[in-house]
Parts: C-alpha cells; sequence; structure tokens
C-alpha cells in the first residue's frame, strides 16, 4: 500500500533534492548544460558574493512577511465572517473559492491588464474619483506590493479554508460557556478562538511561507523580475541563472540557499509558535 | 535513441542504415521503372532536383531517405490556423512520397522557443529539427548542436539566401541554420492621424540613409503628441508599443531596442573609437560588454530612448495601438503592409479597425542607418539520429511551392533571392523596396557566444531606462553584468 506513495515520493521529491545539492558542486558546458566537473561551494562561493542575490533574499522575506501579515488576518476575517452564516456569506465563499480554483497564470494576466498603468482598470477608477494614477508595475516599491496585492487576493481563500475548517471544530458548547460568564466578543476571539485556532494557524503560517517563498509566476508575468531587478526574488534569480543566463550551477546553488532559508523560516516559526503554546 | 552530439562528426558519411535504405529505394525505382518506365519516375518528381528524389526536396542533395519507418520530431512557434495549415498540407505531400516516415510537431509559444531549444539540448533528447535564430547562430556553433547545412544543402539553394540573412546565419563557413524568412525593421505611420493633426509626415523613401534623424523624430512625435492631447484626444498615441517579444519596452533588443543604441554607432569608424565600439556593442574577443555598451554614444541612444515615454510619446506598457487605429507610428516588419492591403483583411491582426491610409519610412538614423537582421532559423539537431532526413524534411519545407504557400498566409518576407524575384512588389512599391534595403543592409547582432546572456541582460535594462532609470547608470550597471556573465565562455 505505502510502496507507490514511497516510490512517487522519492522520485519527484528526494530525487530532485539530490541532483539539485549535485548541481551546485558542478560546473557546467553554457551551451550543453551538460555537467563538465566538480567545483567544490565554488556555485555557493560565486551567488553568495553577487549583489543581484543578495538583493534576492531580501525581496524574498520582504515578500514572506507582506503576504503572510495580509494573507492571516484577512483570511481569519473571513472565515470568521463565513462561520457566522450572515446573508451574503455564501456568495462572499464562492468569490473566494473561485480567486483560488482560477489558474496562477491567468489571474497574472488578468491583473496584469488591470495594473496597467495608461489603460488599466485600476488606473481609471482612480482618475474618475480625481486620484492621482500610480505606477503600479513600474515603480520598485509598487511593484512589491502590486505582486503581493494579486498574490494575497488569489491564495487567501486557501487560508481561509484551513481557518473555518478550524473555527467549526471548535464546541459550540464552549461559547455558550463564555456568553454566561458574559465574556465581549474581542475576549472569546481572543481566548478562545485564537488559542483553539493555533493548529490552523501553524498549518496556514507554514504553507504561506512555503507559497511566498518559491513565488515566481506572477513576478515573471506582471514584472519579470524588474524595474531595475527590484521584484526579482531568490525563486526569479534561480530561474533567470538557469534559462537566461546558462548558469545551472549557479540556478542549483541559489536554489539549495532558498531552501535553507525555507527550513529556517519553517522552523523559527515551528519552534517559537510551539513555546507560545506551552506558554 | 540518441547520439552523444559531442560525438557526432561534423562531416557525417553515409551511414549503413542510409546505404541499406538507398539500396531499397534504388530497387523500387528499378521496380517502378520497369512497370511504368523513367519518364514517368522524373515525370512524378518536379522542383530543383528533378528526378533525385521522389518530391520536390528544394536544396537539398543528401543522400536518399531511408525507407525504414522513422519519426521525424519538429519543434517551433504555432501560427495561426491558417498558416499551420501549410504545414500540415506540406506534411501531408510528404507523407505520400516516404509513407514510412512520420512527423511529429510539438507547437511553443513564440517567446519559449529559444529556452525550449536550451532545454532539449540539455536533455540530449531534442526534436530532429528545432527552430533557431539565426542571432545564436555562433552558439550552435560553440556548442556543437547544429548540423552544418552545407553538408546536405547544394551551394547554389545556399548562395539564394540574402546575404546579411546568411551571413548571420553562418559560422567559419558553415551554415547552421537556415533563416527561411526576414522581417527587416523599418516604421509605418498613419496618414491620417498625422494629417489631421497638422503634423508633417515622414519621408516615404526607400533609400534607408533618407528617413529622419532621431532628432526629428522625437520632435515631430513629441508635436503630434501634444496636438493629439490638445484636441482631447486622450487614447491615442504617437508611437504605438512595442509588439515584438513580450510587448511593451525592453522586449526584444536583438530585433528592436538595438536600434536606438547600435545606430549612434559607425561600423566604418577606427576600432578603438566609441563610434565604432558603440556599434559593436562587444570586444573583439566577444567577452566584454564594459566600454561598448555604456559608450557616451550608446547613453544618448538610450537617452533618445527614454525621450518618448517621459513625454508620454509612447505607452510604458504593451498593446497594440497602430492596429487599432489609435498610433500614428510604429516599428514593424513587411507583414504589417501585407495584412492592411490583404484581401481577405477579416483574417489579419486588423480585422476590427476600420481600414486608414498608411505609409512607411526608414528608421530614424543617428550616425548612420542602422537596422539588425533577425529571422527565425531552423537548424538541424545533431543528436537526431535521422540528420539526413531530417534535413531533407527541413529542405522539402523550404522549396519554393511552401515557401510561397507560407509567406502569402503569414505575410513574412521571403528569406532566399529568388522567391523575392517572383513578387514584383519588391521592385515597385516603395513600402517593399525598402523592406528589401533594409534586408540588404541591416547588421548581425554584436558577436558574442554568450549573446543568449547579453540580450537577457539587457532587455532589463532598457525597460527600466523606459521607466526612467537614469540610462548612463543604468547602461554601465547591465555591461558589467553582461561581463559577468560572459565569463564563463573565457
Amino acid at each position: 500500500m505505502l510502496l507507490p506513495a514511497l516510490a512517487g515520493l522519492v522520485l519527484f521529491q528526494f530525487a530532485p533534492i539530490v541532483v539539485g545539492l549535485l548541481n551546485s558542486l558542478q560546473s557546467f558546458n553554457p551551451f550543453t548544460h551538460r555537467a563538465s566537473g566538480w567545483v567544490g561551494l565554488n556555485n555557493f562561493v560565486e551567488v553568495l558574493a553577487e549583489p543581484s542575490f543578495h538583493w534576492a533574499v531580501l525581496i524574498t522575506m520582504v515578500y514572506v512577511v507582506l503576504i503572510l501579515a495580509i494573507t492571516i488576518p484577512l483570511a481569519l476575517g473571513l472565515a470568521t465572517l463565513l462561520n457566522s452564516r450572515r446573508p451574503g456569506t455564501t456568495f462572499v465563499r464562492a468569490a473566494v473559492l473561485g480567486a483560488l480554483a482560477a489558474s496562477e497564470a491567468v489571474t497574472a494576466l488578468v491583473w496584469n491588464q488591470m495594473y496597467d498603468a495608461s489603460t488599466g482598470l485600476l488606473n481609471a477608477l482612480l482618475v474618475t474619483l480625481h486620484l492621482p494614477a500610480q505606477p503600479f508595475l513600474i515603480d520598485a516599491n509598487h511593484a512589491v506590493v502590486s505582486i503581493v496585492v494579486m498574490t494575497v487576493w488569489k491564495d487567501v481563500g486557501l487560508a481561509m479554508l484551513m481557518f473555518l475548517a478550524g473555527l467549526q471544530s471548535v464546541p459550540g458548547s464552549v461559547y455558550e460557556a463564555a456568553a454566561l460568564d458574559g465574556a465581549s466578543t474581542w475576549k472569546v476571539f481572543q481566548r478562545i478562538t485564537l488559542p483553539l485556532l493555533r493548529p490552523s494557524v501553524i498549518l496556514v503560517m507554514f504553507i504561506a511561507t512555503v507559497g511566498a517563498t518559491r513565488l515566481v509566476t506572477p513576478i515573471l508575468i506582471l514584472t519579470q523580475g524588474g524595474p531595475g531587478g527590484s521584484t526579482t526574488n531568490m525563486a526569479l534569480y534561480s530561474y533567470n541563472q538557469a534559462f537566461s543566463f546558462n548558469s545551472p550551477g549557479h540556478a542549483a546553488a541559489s536554489v539549495v540557499c532558498m531552501m535553507l532559508l525555507l527550513v529556517a523560516l519553517t522552523g523559527g516559526q515551528a519552534l517559537l509558535l510551539r513555546r507560545r503554546g506551552g506558554k | 535513441m540518441s547520439k552523444d552530439i559531442n560525438n557526432i562528426e561534423s562531416t557525417s558519411g553515409i551511414s549503413r542504415r542510409t546505404l541499406l535504405g538507398q539500396m531499397a529505394v534504388g530497387a523500387s525505382w528499378l521496380a517502378m521503372g520497369s512497370a511504368m518506365g523513367w519518364a514517368s519516375v522524373v515525370q512524378a518528381a518536379p522542383g530543383s532536383n528533378p528526378g533525385k528524389y521522389k518530391i520536390d526536396l528544394g536544396g537539398y542533395n543528401g543522400p536518399e531517405l531511408t525507407s525504414e519507418p522513422i519519426t521525424l520530431r519538429f519543434m517551433r512557434q504555432d501560427f495561426a490556423p491558417s498558416v499551420n495549415a501549410v504545414f500540415d498540407n506540406a506534411y501531408a505531400e510528404f507523407r505520400k512520397a516516404y509513407p514510412n516516415i512520420t512527423i511529429e510537431e510539438e507547437k511553443v509559444p513564440y517567446g519559449d522557443l529559444q529556452k525550449k531549444v536550451q532545454v532539449y539540448v540539455a536533455s540530449g533528447e531534442g526534436p530532429d529539427i528545432m527552430m533557431g535564430r539565426n542571432d545564436f547562430a555562433t552558439a550552435y556553433a560553440a556548442g556543437q548542436f547544429a548540423v552544418p547545412l552545407n553538408q546536405y544543402f547544394s551551394q547554389e539553394f545556399i548562395d539564394d539566401i540574402v546575404d546579411s540573412l546568411r551571413n548571420s546565419g553562418s559560422v567559419g563557413g558553415d551554415l547552421l541554420c537556415l533563416p527561411w524568412e526576414t522581417n527587416p525593421v523599418f516604421m509605418y505611420f498613419n496618414r491620417d492621424i498625422f494629417e489631421s493633426a497638422g503634423i508633417e509626415t515622414p519621408p516615404e523613401v526607400s533609400d534607408i540613409t533618407q528617413g529622419w534623424t532621431w532628432d526629428q523624430f522625437n520632435d515631430a512625435l513629441d508635436r503630434l503628441t501634444k496636438a493629439l492631447r490638445a484636441k482631447g484626444d486622450t487614447t491615442s498615441w504617437a508611437l504605438a508599443a512595442s509588439t515584438y517579444g513580450n510587448g511593451g519596452p525592453g522586449s526584444n533588443y536583438a530585433q528592436l531596442e538595438s536600434i536606438w543604441i547600435r545606430s549612434m554607432g559607425d561600423p566604418n569608424a577606427d576600432k578603438a573609437s566609441s563610434l565604432y565600439k558603440t556599434f559593436a556593442g562587444v570586444s573583439e574577443d566577444g567577452l566584454t560588454a564594459s566600454g561598448y555598451l555604456d559608450t557616451p554614444e550608446a547613453v544618448q541612444g538610450m537617452k533618445n530612448y527614454q525621450f518618448l515615454f517621459a513625454n508620454g510619446i509612447t505607452p510604458k506598457g504593451a498593446g497594440s495601438q497602430f492596429r487599432e487605429g489609435i498610433a500614428g507610428m510604429m516599428v514593424g516588419s513587411i507583414n504589417e503592409a501585407n495584412y492592411m492591403t490583404s484581401e481577405d483583411r477579416a483574417s489579419t491582426p486588423y480585422a476590427n479597425t476600420p481600414p486608414f491610409k498608411f505609409g512607411t519610412t526608414p528608421l530614424p538614423r543617428g550616425a548612420m542607418a542602422f537596422s539588425a537582421i533577425i529571422a527565425d532559423a531552423p537548424f538541424v539537431y545533431a543528436g537526431s539520429p535521422h540528420v539526413a532526413e531530417a534535413a531533407a524534411l527541413l529542405a522539402f519545407i523550404c522549396n519554393d511551392a511552401n515557401r510561397l504557400a507560407f509567406h502569402k498566409e503569414w505575410g513574412s518576407m521571403p528569406g532566399r533571392k529568388s522567391l523575392l524575384a517572383l513578387d514584383p512588389r519588391y521592385s515597385s512599391d516603395q513600402s517593399y523596396q525598402l523592406a528589401a534595403a533594409v534586408a540588404a543592409t541591416a547588421y548581425a547582432p554584436p558577436q558574442t557566444v554568450g549573446w543568449f546572456d547579453y540580450f537577457n541582460a539587457v532587455n532589463p535594462a532598457v525597460s527600466d531606462i523606459a521607466l526612467g532609470a537614469d540610462p548612463q547608470k543604468r547602461l554601465t550597471n547591465a555591461a558589467q553584468q553582461v561581463d559577468g556573465l560572459l565569463a564563463k565562455y573565457k
């Protein structure tokens, strides 16, 4: 029973990691992309000396922080709203899940049109409201935020579903007892809902962190990493090294760095949340 | 099964299998000859190689094709259905003559073609024919993954390719890819928009040295923009966004934006001069861009480019404004003229645009009139187990009949002189004469084995400059990045 799953795991998860590690230690023929010899940690040394890689690490962290900071409260708010079964919640649920079901590339293409500085819907709305048009994708700071907004819009549904499942598993009797004790809505949320949702929060943080770290499709479609490389994260940096700059060794080295960063981030999160849970 | 491309001899002789195939074909021809008479066999083999092969294999002069069942794979870009049908019809004809050869196509979005080629070459399992580009010929030579076509094509056929195209697809005398069409770049203008704004139209000439200068171009388009806005027209543009690559600024340095920089140089200047270096774009050994991509002349070229965006002359995003009838000018190739004058306009990108009067003019010039010669150019993969058959199929697709059918549907300019001579417009119509003049005088991209890295690094720099980055700083930064990228080719 377990063998096919194990085989799949080895083939599609572990083997690529091993290949990536091995590639990061080799040099490659830039024309044929075939390994041409072992170079030890040379690829890492060269990648770590690159200012553009430093920026990619920084911008990866910015994406992670912004996406987590917006996704978690928004998803929690939406889940709470849907859990209350008020009028209109069915529509909200359909809208949020619709965005989640849409293709990432198609979504990015649609947002690309909406963000267009000259002909986009968003600037048309701003101008109609007598507000200044915004350089959504052509200014470095705007571009990062624009990518984050699109990503959150697209992916908040998954986090919302997890929180919703968590909320629905909280026994109604706990809330009834709190109501009898005269607890305010905020106190109920703070002292009952949030602690009981800790497993969901850990899961959402983990998934959102992984997703934000390996974000690449929206960046490719919306900004191609620009302007001035300002939106290029580690994933896109690796992609460019492999497919734009004929450097598979550097690509593998940066992917290994990304993997280590991801392990550190998610490990740190788990540690932090467990400690808090312990208290 | 694939061969190790490193072990492929550059001059492949006739293999045992090919020899057996030839014997089989010879035996079948003898049988046919005795049954039908030789005359009928000759009549059934029209084209430039009458009687030599079962069908017109165009410029192919290699061994007869195998009679064993094989499959040939061809990776190319996807076209409109009517253009794809040209290929389907050709394959059907090929299959009729060689029923043992199955043809499988892989259609890839145009922008992904070169990356797909890289992935296939790395895998060692590439299709027998892949759609390349003439500007990558140097890399094909260095990587030894394209079969020199001189081994399979007649010299007469190769000499027939437009000189600038042939030279750009050749390295050391070997034709490594077959530029099968050309897209000489010049400018279109919407006469109605210019006239209604009261702005003089550019010179309609076929002499590429008689177009506007950059100063005249920027000045006229600036005045056109102001005239449009003064009339309350906020949707029209003086210059349409680039429709090359993924569109918008920094879309395709190879074909488009390099014009702004390299036209500021001079190929006839002293090699140590800034003018020459600006034209060259890279050092003699092809490994250094600093001092070539960021010369004062190159910076001025990018300032001219930036002017268009900074003054609202052209959009900062993508779009097809000229085709929508809302742009005064656009950079394009002969396809546009073919589309606009097509009897079947409904099947062109102008289907939903009311007809307007258009004209053509050379690209603006700096120290020189510059245009880059870029063409789709399929190559035969050196790792193919059926190199001769792949070359024959490529030659068949490129025979006169199939090429003419392709150009008729696709609207591009033929890449061979004999086909150009068949179209009287190239000697009588100013737009077509201009296209031919550009094709005849266009230049190859900067000569470096790392051209792929080069333009992938420069495209974002051009885009950044369009969006407001300092041209001097950004070009210097891009040149340094290119230097770093080219270091691995030393």
